[in-house]
């Protein structure tokens, strides 16, 4: 599903250059639940955007369903996000929308036909308990039911691959366990799993496989 | 689909408000100013059109032909190139069409000694003889007779009243073109300030791996939009403006070019107008998009 062989990432600030990822590999198969964890500046934010290809390696090879992620094109990039569903810290919903809009906006821009998209944005809503605000705004939203609609938003269009970075940083403990639960709940329904956090504690809880990361190296792969 | 992109972009058009507004007035004021060039431009064709087909040379005549000899030149200047058709007219008949012009005063031509006016052949030209040159070329040869004593009549006036219609018509198209290159701008600008309030979609439209021309096309269709919007208000303004000037001005032109009544313009010059409107507006977000890449 995932494999990253010798992966650098390294930033240019003016003459100085940052390895923000050093000498990175690993592998995840299908179906596995990965938690990435590490200190904030760890590199979980980079490793996580360059398994979307927000952004490509300094050096090594990124094999994300069977493609080398650096050598796709503008559109096969497209098509590669649309088999991973991605989850924020800060939940980016659009603020203009209700949650029900936020979530039938990403169908609609797939091109699902509009007979569907009703019933797809009512099965992820009821997954992660939120189909009795699917009317209300974010503004309105407490950030546990935030980061609940980004969820739902993530696995309305049924992805392969979930990858959430830090979505339980801004919530307090009982909100990041319900979030946690709904991600557990997703994996089980067959969706591989990437979760980054700082929070070691969380790590612990989950009691899956973990990857740590540290000063942008992956010093710990255990579970 | 293309309801969702179609609503997206009306989405848009309202997010840009003023400065939309600002585009779609600047869009129509281009339009009407080169539509109420066209209309003036097409109605000073019909009356060039109209003088050409009424032109006509007059030879006068040294002295006034018997009638046998009158119906020979006749028949000899007919056959001339670039003469259509021939009529002769006595000394008698101008002397009374003289009499119908003067009217009241008519007592005048009967207190004259004797009948000064010529006898006279009233020359209408073909089409090809009616142009500049053809009917220099026809005054040559109508001078050129034994018969004749002057040539008068011409088509160089109309000739230039047609130049001036031209130049008339490009100093439209100069003013709707400036006018036009300030609403791209401004399309182009109200279409970034789209892009400014639509960026947090994009994000998660690319993030979702939307297909870019799901990102972008809105953002093209509302600048067609403005376009659309700011050509119909123009024909509007033209429309309505034909409607409350037209009938005051008419007995003037018609007095001063001759022509029946103003026409508007035609069917295929409106939807000229129209699509010339949108692809302005269609070029200002187009002119933007650039700024939609990742």
């Amino acid at each position: 599903m995932i494999e990253l062989h010798r992966v650098w990432k390294i930033y240019s600030v003016g003459p100085v250059k940052v390895p923000a990822l050093s000498d990175v590999s690993f592998r995840i198969a299908k179906g596995e639940f990965v938690t990435l964890c590490g200190p904030s500046g760890a590199g979980k934010t980079t490793l996580l955007r360059l398994l979307y290809r927000e952004d490509v390696p300094s050096e090594g090879e990124i094999e994300i369903l069977g493609e080398e992620v650096s050598e796709l094109s503008r559109r096969q990039v497209a098509a590669l996000r649309r088999s991973i569903g991605i989850v924020f810290q800060d939940s980016k919903l659009l603020p203009g929308r209700t949650v029900y809009e936020n979530v039938a906006f990403v169908l609609r821009v797939l091109g699902t036909p509009r007979r569907e998209i009703t019933g797809r944005v009512f099965d992820a809503l009821r997954a992660v308990g939120l189909s009795a605000r699917a009317q209300a705004y974010p503004a309105q939203l407490s950030q546990g039911e935030a980061q609940r609609a980004a969820l739902a938003r993530a696995i309305a269009r049924k992805p392969l691959l979930l990858v959430a970075d830090e979505p339980t940083g801004n919530l307090d403990e009982g909100m990041a366990a319900e979030v946690l639960d709904i991600v557990k709940d997703i994996w089980a329904g067959g969706t591989t799993v990437l979760l980054a956090t700082h929070q070691a504690a969380l790590t612990a809880t989950l009691g899956r496989r973990t990857l740590t990361l540290h000063g942008g190296r992956l010093v710990k792969d255990e579970g | 689909m293309f309801g969702f992109l179609l609503g997206e972009a009306l989405r848009d058009l309202r997010r840009a408000g003023r400065v939309a507004v600002s585009a779609i007035l600047l869009i129509s004021l281009a339009l009407a100013a080169l539509g109420a060039f066209w209309l003036l431009s097409s109605n000073l064709g019909h009356a060039v059109t109209q003088f050409r087909e009424r032109v006509k040379l007059v030879v006068y005549l040294k002295r006034e032909p018997a009638s046998l000899e009158a119906t020979a030149l006749v028949e000899r200047v007919r056959r001339v190139p670039g003469v259509a058709a021939v009529r002769y007219v006595g000394k008698a008949e101008a002397l009374g069409t003289l009499k119908q012009v003067l009217g009241k005063d008519a007592g005048i031509a009967d207190s004259l000694p004797q009948n000064p006016l010529p006898a006279s052949l009233e020359v209408t030209p073909t089409a090809e003889g009616a142009t500049l040159d053809g009917a220099r070329a026809l005054v040559r040869r109508l001078s050129a007779l034994p018969e004749t004593d002057e040539v008068g009549g011409g088509v160089d006036w109309i000739d230039r009243f047609a130049h001036g219609q031209r130049l008339l018509w490009l100093f439209g198209l100069g003013v709707g073109a400036v006018l036009a290159g300030a609403a791209i701008l401004t399309v182009a600008t109200a279409t970034a300030l789209v892009l400014h309030a639509r960026r947090e979609e994009m994000e998660i439209m690319r993030l979702v791996g939307a297909p870019e021309h799901v990102v972008r096309l809105p953002l093209l269709l509302q600048g067609m939009m403005q376009g659309l919007l700011g050509a119909v208000l123009a024909i509007w303004v033209l429309v309505a403006c034909y409607a409350v000037i037209g009938p005051r001005v008419e007995p003037l032109v018609t007095e001063t070019l001759g022509i029946a009544r103003l026409t508007f313009l035609r069917p295929l010059n409106v939807v000229s107008l129209m699509l010339a409107g949108t692809l302005l507006g269609g070029l200002g977000g187009w002119l933007a998009r650039g700024r939609a890449q990742a």
